[in-house]
């Protein structure tokens, strides 16, 4: 994968991610490292590409629905990562805010994941949310 | 500065223990750098203790990085403050460890906790008033020859270089970008997501099943990993992300080994002067 598409899937992971932080109304524990280290190990980015993403240039001018739109177009099983990160980041507090509800739906929906790889990416994300212990996370 | 005065004399209206250890780092500063960043690092611990009994509920590890890791994620210490303690922490650290400090890495992290101070004593005591004077570096107890002044020269560079390096993985790991202006952003998905909300609910999309959330998060991981239908999958899930996660703090570790053996080459120069 080139550096500019790997930047641009980058800036989906940070805007998926900090959506649901967002909907989540917890902000200072946002600011964990829990969403850098997740796309450096898991979806495998390195510090370059993820400083990147988060440049004016890349994140500014992206709305929510650019990032729907570029999920949707993305394969299954990458996608699929990226709502088990963006799940992993609503496990962070052991509670479900409805707005957090409504960002897992739409992502589901424009991923089109069939429910039970929608469960399968919920357990992945808690197992996954107790090892990076987010703010919150406890096992 | 003269080796009788200290950067640090208007700490002791707000604690003489932290007050006592800055004075003590700052008079070991030039003749033992190492026991300096012991006495800082203490310094560092004995504002966290504190300010986690003044300020945070429940039960927070003594530990000095976790109990740094939950004032700053609790919004009682902020970003820069957090940086420089951090500092201090990891430095004192390797200075018990056996890796040597010089002089010029001592030296900033006194400033750093000269700045760390003021802000330290507005937390301890709020609204009152905190008059601090620019800092001074202590004057070494004998002039420094040029040769020693180029080698810290060198040493300072490497040390600003290590600490841009540091910083561009903290802005890796971040979920925003340093320029942006968090409020702002956060203000505008709000919005976004309300509309979104409002959309999807006339339309008349289903959510997903919250239920299966909720049960989700309230079950223990060993039940969800007996479970027949998730088993399999979060066992592989849990050895895959732990080998993915063990790289990266790996990774990280080796970053932060390398910065020392930089340092210790540096000061092995010195040797051979």
């Amino acid at each position: 994968m080139s550096e500019s598409s790997q930047i641009n899937l980058a800036t989906l992971w940070f805007l998926s991610a900090r959506a649901m932080a967002v909907a989540g109304e917890e902000m200072p524990s946002v600011q964990e490292a829990a969403t850098g280290l997740y796309a450096q190990a898991i979806l495998g980015f390195n510090e370059e590409v993820c400083r990147q993403a988060k440049d004016n240039e890349h994140i500014n001018n992206k709305t929510l629905i650019d990032c729907l739109s570029g999920v949707r177009q993305l394969p299954g099983e990458l996608a699929e990562k990226i709502l088990t990160g963006v799940m992993m980041i609503s496990y962070a507090d052991r509670k479900m805010k409805p707005l957090e509800v409504r960002w897992a739906s739409m992502l589901a929906s424009a991923i089109e994941v069939s429910p039970d790889d929608f469960q399968r990416c919920c357990v992945n994300a808690r197992v996954i949310a107790s090892m990076l212990r987010p703010h919150g996370a406890k096992s | 500065m003269s080796n009788n005065e200290t950067n640090f004399k208007f700490l002791e209206r707000f604690d003489k223990r932290v007050a006592q250890l800055a004075k003590q780092a700052e008079k070991y500063v030039h003749t033992d750098p190492d026991s300096c960043m012991f006495k800082l690092r203490l310094m560092v611990e004995t504002m966290a203790k504190k300010l986690t009994n003044l300020q945070m509920r429940g039960d927070i590890s003594q530990d000095l990085g976790a109990m740094l890791g939950a004032l700053e994620r609790g919004g009682i210490v902020p970003r820069r403050q957090a940086d420089s303690m951090h500092a201090i922490r990891r430095d004192g650290n390797a200075a018990v460890h056996g890796s040597p400090t010089p002089i010029p890495t001592a030296m900033r992290r006194l400033k750093e906790a000269h700045k760390i101070s003021g802000w330290f004593c507005k937390m301890v005591k709020r609204g009152s008033k905190v008059q601090i004077s620019e800092f001074a570096p202590p004057e070494p107890p004998m002039p420094v020859d040029n040769q020693t002044k180029s080698l810290h020269g060198k040493i300072d560079k490497l040390e600003e270089s290590i600490e841009q390096r540091r910083s561009a993985t903290r802005e890796s790991l971040l979920m925003f970008g340093p320029q942006e202006n968090v409020k702002e952003v956060t203000r505008r998905i709000i919005e976004e997501l309300k509309a979104l909300d409002n959309v999807a609910a006339a339309a008349g999309e289903p959510t997903i099943d919250a239920d299966f959330v909720a049960l989700v998060m309230a079950m223990d991981l060993e039940q969800i990993e007996e479970d027949p239908r998730h088993g399999g999958d979060s066992r592989q899930a849990r050895r895959e992300a732990e080998q993915q996660l063990d790289t990266i703090k790996q990774h990280l570790a080796e970053r932060e080994k390398a910065f020392l053996a930089e340092r210790t080459f540096l000061l092995e120069q010195r040797k051979s002067l």
